[in-house]
Parts: C-alpha cells; sequence; structure tokens
C-alpha cells in the first residue's frame, strides 16, 4: 500500500491544517504587552470556523465521505473478527486509538449481529482494559482480549500485563500498529518487545494469512499451561487490506500434556488402598478442572484440602469432604496443582517461561536466586497438568473399584461428612467471637462489612472480583465459597491499581450470567484507574463496590510509622505521602460523576445494612452501585 | 527470640511476679492511676498514628481495648513498653510495634494517650444478638 495524501483520502490538506493551527496558536507566543491581543483577536477572527453545509451533512452522517478508493469490500478486520467470534471471544476491552479503527470499525459493524461475540467494552485506560481481561479470565478460566494502540496504550497496559502474567491468566492482547501514516511518535519496529519479559508468546504478522493463524496460536498459547496473556500486534494495512476469497483457516485446540495410563493406574491404587486418602486441590485452569476434582474425590471418598477462599479455580469449601476428615493423619496424599504431597501433578510453571526475558531484566522474582517461588519438583512430583489428567485418574479408579472398596468408601465417606462439619462449626464460633470485636464501633470495621453482606447475597450467584486482603478477608470465614469463581483472589504482583478493572471484568463475566459481583473496594488502590466505574455505570455491569475507606495508604503508613520509630525524629509526619487527607476524596460523588449510583459516606454502622441492601438491590437490576464506607485502618 | 519478645516476656514475668495476677482473658488486672488528660490524648492518639495499628477504639490489628496484657496495667510499664521497642535498622519493611523515643512523643503526650487508651471500652453484643453473625452461625448448623 502506497501512502495518499490527506486531500486524496478526502480530508483538509496536512500544509492547510498546519498553517491555520499556526495561525491559531500565534496568540499564545504574543509577547507581554500585547497581553490584551489575544481576546481581541479571539473576538473578530474566530478561531474555528463555523462548519460548511457540505461538512454539516457529513457530520450529521447524511453524506458519505468523499473517496477516491473504494474501501474494501470484505476488509481483513471483518476477518479477524470473525476469527474471535469463532473462539468465542466475548468482549474486546478497548481504549480507541487510530492504529485499529479499522478492526473497531469491524467489531461494531461486521456480521448478522454486530458488536456481539466480541462486544467492545470502552476502557477508560489501557491499564483497565487488561485487568478487566484479568479478572474475566480469573472468574471463567478462559480469555477475552484487549485491544490497545501501539506503542503508548501498551506501555500504559504494561503493569497490569505483568500482573496478569504473575495471576496465570489467560488473555489475548492485540495491539495496532500503524507504521507509515499516521504518528511516527506510536510505531516501533517490534511493538511487542517493550512487554516481552511478561508475556508468554507474541506475534506481528505481515499478512492477513498470517495474522488470522497467529491470532489462533496466541489464543492457544494463552490457554496452555501456564496460561499467560499473549499479544499479536495487528498492523493497519491487515485490518483494512481486501481480503478477497481468502479463506479462515480452522481453530485446533492445543494439546495438553497429562500423565500416563500407567501413571493414573499407581495413583489409582494409592487412593484405593489407602485407609486415609486426602486430596489437595490448588487452582485449576477451569471450572471443568474442579467438575472432575469433586467427581474424583467423591469416587475415592477422600478429605479433601481447598484454596477456595484464596483463590479461584478450587475445589469448593463446603463439599462434605472438604475439612481435617476423620481418621487423623493421611497414609496417602495426592496434589492436584499443589506441590509436595506424596504424589503431586503441576502444570508447568512460569518460570520455564525465564527465557523469554531477552532484555535480561529478570521481571518479577521469577529469576530464581532472589526467592524460589516453589519448591524444586519432589520425586513424585509429575510436571503435567492436573486438570488435563484427572479424567485419565478417574478411568483407573473407576475400573479398580469393586462393590467392597465401594462400601468402605461410602462409610469413610458419612464418616468425614459429620467430622468437616463440626470442625466447621468449632471455627465458625471461634471466628464469630473475633468478627462481633469493635461490631458497634465508628468508623465501621471491616468484618462487619463482611457480615452484613453475606445475608443479602447468601441466596444469589455472587463473585468477589477484587481482591481483599487489606480489608481483612473475613469473607473466607463467613461466606461458602462454593463456585469457581466465588473468590479471584489477590494481587497477584502485589500491584495496586488492579481492584476495580478485575472486578469490573468478573461483573462482565457476570452480566449476561445471572450473576453479581462484590468489590470490597480500597481507597488508594481506585485511585489508580478509577475510570472504570464508568465502564461499568456505561455497560450496565452487575458490580457493587464497597469501599474500605480508610482515608491512606494505610499499609505503607504503617511502614512509614515503624521507621519512623526506628530512626527517632518524630511520628507525627508519618501521614505525609501516606494519608489521602486535606483534602478527603468523596468516593459517592465520584461514583455519581461518572454516572453510577452511589451513597456515603457511611461511618455509622448502624447505617450500614440499609446502605448494603439498597446496593445488591440495584445490582441485582444491573445498576451497578459504590457504597462509600469509613472504615477502621485494618 | 527477638529482642522485643524478650522484652515482653520480661515485662510479663515482672508484672506477674509483684502486683498483679497474670490473667487469661476476662480475669481482671488491677490498673494504677491515671495522670493523663484522655481529652488530649483523643488527639494525639491520632498525630502520632496509634490508630494506624489499634484502630480508631482500640480494635484493630492488635486490639488495646479491654486490654489485660498487663503492659496497660501502669503508667510507668506502659512508658517503659514505649521507649523500648526495637531501634534497629530493619532491612525489611514491618508493621510491628514502632520504638516512641522521648524525643518524638513527650512524657506528657504519651500519658495523655494513655489516659485516652485507659478509656477504651468494647462492649459489642453476643454473637447471639447481632442478626448477621446469628443468621451466619444458624445457616452453618444445617
Ligand atoms: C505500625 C503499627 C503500630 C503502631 C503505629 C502502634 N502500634 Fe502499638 N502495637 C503494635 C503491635 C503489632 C503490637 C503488639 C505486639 C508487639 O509487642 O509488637 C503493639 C502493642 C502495643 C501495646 C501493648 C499492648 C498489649 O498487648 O499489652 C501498647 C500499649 C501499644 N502498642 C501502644 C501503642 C501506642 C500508644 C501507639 C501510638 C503512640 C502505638 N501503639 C502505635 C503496632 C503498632
Ligand atoms: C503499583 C503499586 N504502587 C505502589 C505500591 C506500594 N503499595 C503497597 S500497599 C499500598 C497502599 C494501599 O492503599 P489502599 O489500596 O488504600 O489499601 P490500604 O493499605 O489503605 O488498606 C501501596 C501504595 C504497590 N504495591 N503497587
Ligand atoms: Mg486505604
Amino acid at each position: 500500500m502506497t501512502k495518499k495524501t490527506d486531500q486524496e483520502n478526502g480530508g483538509i490538506s496536512r500544509r492547510a491544517f498546519i498553517g491555520s493551527s499556526a495561525a491559531a496558536g500565534a496568540a499564545s507566543i504574543l509577547p507581554k504587552g500585547a497581553a490584551a491581543a489575544p481576546q481581541a483577536t479571539a473576538s473578530t477572527v474566530p478561531v474555528s470556523l463555523p462548519p460548511s453545509p457540505q461538512q454539516m451533512a457529513r457530520e450529521v452522517g447524511d453524506a458519505r465521505p468523499p473517496t477516491t478508493f473504494r474501501a474494501a469490500v470484505r476488509p481483513g478486520s471483518d476477518l479477524i473478527v470473525q476469527v474471535l467470534r469463532d473462539l468465542e471471544i466475548e468482549y474486546v476491552a478497548s481504549n480507541p486509538g487510530s492504529s485499529f479503527e479499522g478492526l473497531q470499525e469491524s467489531i461494531i459493524n461486521y456480521g448478522e449481529i454486530p458488536n456481539v461475540m466480541p462486544e467492545f467494552i470502552s476502557a477508560m485506560h489501557e491499564e483497565s482494559a487488561v485487568d478487566m481481561a484479568h479478572g474475566y479470565a480469573k472468574s471463567e478460566g478462559r480469555p477475552i482480549c484487549a485491544l490497545v494502540q501501539g506503542t503508548i496504550g501498551l506501555q500504559h497496559a504494561s503493569m497490569a500485563i505483568y500482573q496478569a502474567y504473575h495471576g496465570l491468566a489467560p488473555m489475548v492482547i492485540l495491539v495496532g500498529r500503524d507504521d507509515k501514516h499516521f504518528l511516527q511518535a506510536h510505531t516501533a519496529d517490534d511493538v511487542a518487545g517493550v512487554v516481552r519479559s511478561f508475556t508468554k508468546w507474541d506475534a506481528q504478522p505481515k499478512t492477513l494469512k498470517e495474522a488470522l493463524d497467529d491470532i489462533h496460536e496466541a489464543y492457544r498459547q494463552a490457554i496452555t499451561p501456564p496460561c499467560a496473556p499473549t499479544v499479536v500486534v495487528l498492523d493497519a494495512e491487515v485490518q483494512k487490506e481486501e481480503a478477497g476469497d481468502l479463506e479462515i483457516p480452522a481453530y485446533r485446540p492445543p494439546v495438553i500434556p497429562t500423565i500416563t495410563t500407567a501413571q493414573a493406574d499407581k495413583i489409582a491404587s494409592g487412593l484405593l488402598s489407602a485407609k486415609n486418602p486426602r486430596i489437595s486441590v490448588g487452582r485449576f485452569r477451569t471450572p471443568e478442572g474442579i467438575r472432575r476434582a469433586v467427581e474424583l474425590a467423591d469416587l475415592v471418598g477422600a478429605s479433601v484440602e481447598t484454596k477456595s477462599p484464596e483463590g479461584p479455580m478450587s475445589f469448593p469449601q463446603r463439599h462434605p469432604l472438604v475439612g481435617p476428615g476423620a481418621d487423623g493423619d493421611a497414609d496417602y496424599e495426592l496434589g492436584l496443582e499443589v506441590p509436595g504431597a506424596q504424589v503431586s501433578l503441576n502444570g508447568p510453571h512460569l518460570r520455564t517461561l525465564t527465557e523469554r526475558d531477552l532484555t535480561g531484566i529478570n521481571f518479577g522474582g521469577i529469576r530464581p536466586p532472589v526467592r524460589p517461588r516453589q519448591s524444586p519438583p519432589g520425586e513424585n512430583d509429575l510436571m503435567a497438568d492436573a486438570e488435563a489428567s484427572l479424567p485419565v485418574i478417574i478411568s483407573a479408579v473407576q475400573r479398580q473399584t469393586d462393590a467392597r472398596t465401594r462400601k468402605t468408601i461410602e462409610q469413610r465417606t458419612v464418616r468425614h461428612g459429620k467430622v468437616n462439619h463440626e470442625a466447621r462449626m468449632d471455627a465458625l464460633r471461634e471466628a464469630l467471637e473475633k468478627k462481633r470485636e469493635g461490631w458497634d464501633a465508628s468508623p465501621v470495621s471491616t468484618a462487619r462489612i463482611y457480615a452484613e453482606l453475606w445475608p443479602l447475597i447468601k441466596d444469589l450467584d455472587w463473585c468477589i472480583g477484587g481482591p481483599t486482603r487489606f480489608s481483612g478477608m473475613h469473607h473466607m470465614d463467613l461466606w461458602d465459597h462454593d463456585r469457581p469463581y466465588s473468590y479471584l483472589g489477590g494481587h497477584p504482583a502485589a500491584a495496586l491499581g488492579y481492584g476495580l478493572g478485575a472486578a469490573t471484568g468478573a461483573a462482565l463475566a457476570a452480566r449476561d450470567r445471572d450473576r453479581i459481583v462484590i468489590n470490597v473496594q480500597t481507597d488508594g488502590d481506585l485511585n489508580y484507574t478509577p475510570g472504570s466505574l464508568w465502564t461499568a455505570a456505561h455497560h450496565k455491569l452487575p458490580m457493587l463496590t464497597v469501599m474500605h475507606n480508610n482515608r491512606a495508604w494505610h499499609m505503607e503508613l504503617m511502614y512509614v510509622q515503624y521507621m519512623s520509630g526506628v530512626r527517632g525524629r518524630g511520628h507525627d509526619r508519618a501521614h505525609i505521602g501516606t494519608t489521602l487527607r486535606d483534602p478527603y476524596i468523596d468516593y459517592a460523588k465520584m461514583a455519581e460523576g461518572y454516572g453510577m449510583k452511589s451513597e456515603g459516606p457511611i461511618s455509622d454502622p448502624n447505617l450500614l445494612a440499609a446502605a448494603l441492601a439498597r446496593g445488591v438491590e440495584s445490582v441485582k437490576n444491573g445498576e451497578p452501585y459504590l457504597i462509600d464506607v469509613l472504615t477502621q485502618p485494618r | 527470640m527477638t529482642i522485643m519478645m524478650k522484652f515482653k516476656n520480661h515485662i510479663t514475668a515482672l508484672v506477674a511476679g509483684s502486683v498483679f495476677i497474670f490473667c487469661p482473658a476476662g480475669a481482671q488486672v488491677a490498673f494504677g492511676p491515671v495522670t493523663g488528660d484522655a481529652e488530649n490524648g483523643k488527639q494525639a492518639y491520632y498525630d502520632y498514628g496509634c490508630y494506624g495499628c489499634h484502630g480508631f477504639n482500640g480494635i484493630g490489628r492488635h486490639n488495646l481495648a479491654n486490654d489485660v496484657s498487663g503492659i496497660m496495667s501502669n503508667e510507668a510499664l506502659y512508658l517503659t513498653f514505649l521507649r523500648a521497642r526495637a531501634d534497629q535498622n530493619p532491612l525489611f519493611p514491618t508493621q510491628s510495634m514502632p520504638n516512641y523515643a522521648k524525643e518524638s512523643l513527650s512524657d506528657e503526650d504519651a500519658l495523655d494517650i494513655y489516659a485516652y487508651i485507659r478509656s477504651f471500652k468494647d462492649d459489642p453484643p453476643e454473637v447471639e444478638d447481632i442478626p448477621a453473625l446469628k443468621a451466619i452461625l444458624d445457616a452453618a448448623k444445617e
């Protein structure tokens, strides 16, 4: 493709444009003595002329733009959208950019039912777009896309990509690249290079055919363990070219390596011959893994350890087999994505990706000598994806189970159920004694927020979208985490500015699934990318945000307080740079400004329950809601 | 054992060995007199950041309300505790109780804070009397 002049493309000439804006700009560089001149100039010579009748007709859509060459009949970006549709990518979260206007136009206009699968989701910041993909991925175990402007949008997105990489979140990041026609500052030879250390795979295809294949590969790579973000850079030409009769390639799903039948037989006989087998379950890739793990546990009547209150895609917390079990120490332990058991199945770890760090930055402590992230594989650690291996183990168990073993298993299951229930009641009673502390305190105790939310949502399908560590994680003791998405977990790279975006992504997943998302939102974290409040309002996402508003970056305040003590030079200035005072931020107003229903600040704990009820009601009706609660610091 | 743990044990022994009966939760501690001004103490408790880890009302990461550990039992012990925290350079960020040297928190302010802390009383309703908590308990029984 050769570069057309602006006139040929139907615009005003670049020279004329620069000429007129230079004249307008001259006013601002007049010498001081001529201070009154700009105003005088402004009133006599309008800087912008009223539109001509022709321009007006164009503006309101009555006239087609002048063209000198025909638009593509079957533009390349239509095929790209068809590929995304075939992959069942529900959403493309994006902040608009000229390097992908072709693709954006296809998303919103192409097909029988345009702008559905994928739907274009307006993000206010590229970091938010990626956080949304991250929240969605943790909730559904599958990717959506973030679409960002190369190179600037990708730089905005980079920290969120880094966090998603640590979070093992599958997503496909599409990046527009316009190398010739627009701003040189927005292009680069190797656009994806800036995020290569913390993405799993990337491509910068030269042709449309390659682009379609590369999107398939990016998708496969993203969902193959270790799951992670992948990148495809799409040139403007590729998006805009005439595809002619180019066929859309067929998608081949990845083949995920499992254990062998012989290994499965050994595990099955271990589980079946043990007096007291136990299964430790970590995080799977998709809900299918959980379904299979429940099936296996039920088949062998093993007591189960779950990570469900800590993160997504894990064994349901209130399953009767979950708990210490009836029979004391286990004599056979199987780890599913949990290392260190007698036999552990662990999918490949991110450490195997360190070779992608071509810059040698050794990002993110994946450099083993600093802090090894995992104990080295033990004798019985099998490097195989647990989720993919479960069907093989289940068949082996079914083959090996006879009537007598079945009877033993049934009896054991009943015993476990009883003991686990008692253990749970004990733990709950103890926890409730802690939760009632400071119950009537003002500002409000964080435990009270979670306690009063529970009766309102327990009969709904709910998901905790954002991290909860700073607000006390009280849901761990008080709520029943029985779905793959009950709690999506913390900040995987401890990087703030994530909660709202992740919860918004979880709410995208929730919107058409009759589910609501709870986001207990810290104030510091919110203020990095609050724009997702608007995204949630605009797209009518079922998200209840309850502020854990301690008016501080409180964790940092405590660190500085300690440091002040060590140095002995005063404690009364520790609030500098660690608190959000002078002025206080009004989050209800902030939400209102973004078009979200809201109320607060609430500091009287007796007003909390009613506010939460209003919030839940609103969210059930598809209207996101924010409640500003002034809380105890921790 | 860290210096602080040693110190705390030392205090514990000191208290237990002399005037006070050392107590599990619920038992009585004999409290010494209060000489500071609780009203001033309220502001100082905020300004010197005690609220940050102990909550605005003494319920927080480490509770001070209903305190029965002994350190709060008299002013002298409390002052000693404030002044004798670790003051070595920590390389790892920590959120534990800071040292409060005399130069940065005067005895007077510290004792006002003491008076304020002594006024804390957390008396929440029983679980059975808090509908939200009771509902959680009842549901779990099933
Ligand atoms: C950065 C967090 C932090 C700050 C700020 C802080 N504390 Fe503490 N404080 C702690 C922790 C943690 C403990 C408990 C364990 C220990 O001894 O380290 C504690 C223990 C105490 C105790 C002993 C309580 C007991 O168990 O008997 C007293 C008294 C106390 N703090 C008073 C204060 C006062 C007064 C201030 C402000 C001038 C203050 N603290 C500020 C963290 C903090
Ligand atoms: C991107 C990023 N910047 C800075 C930090 C350092 N940091 C850790 S916790 C924290 C404060 C968190 O404030 P908030 O979200 O309000 O939670 P709080 O501690 O107040 O409960 C900061 C700034 C970080 N982890 N990530
Ligand atoms: Mg905060």
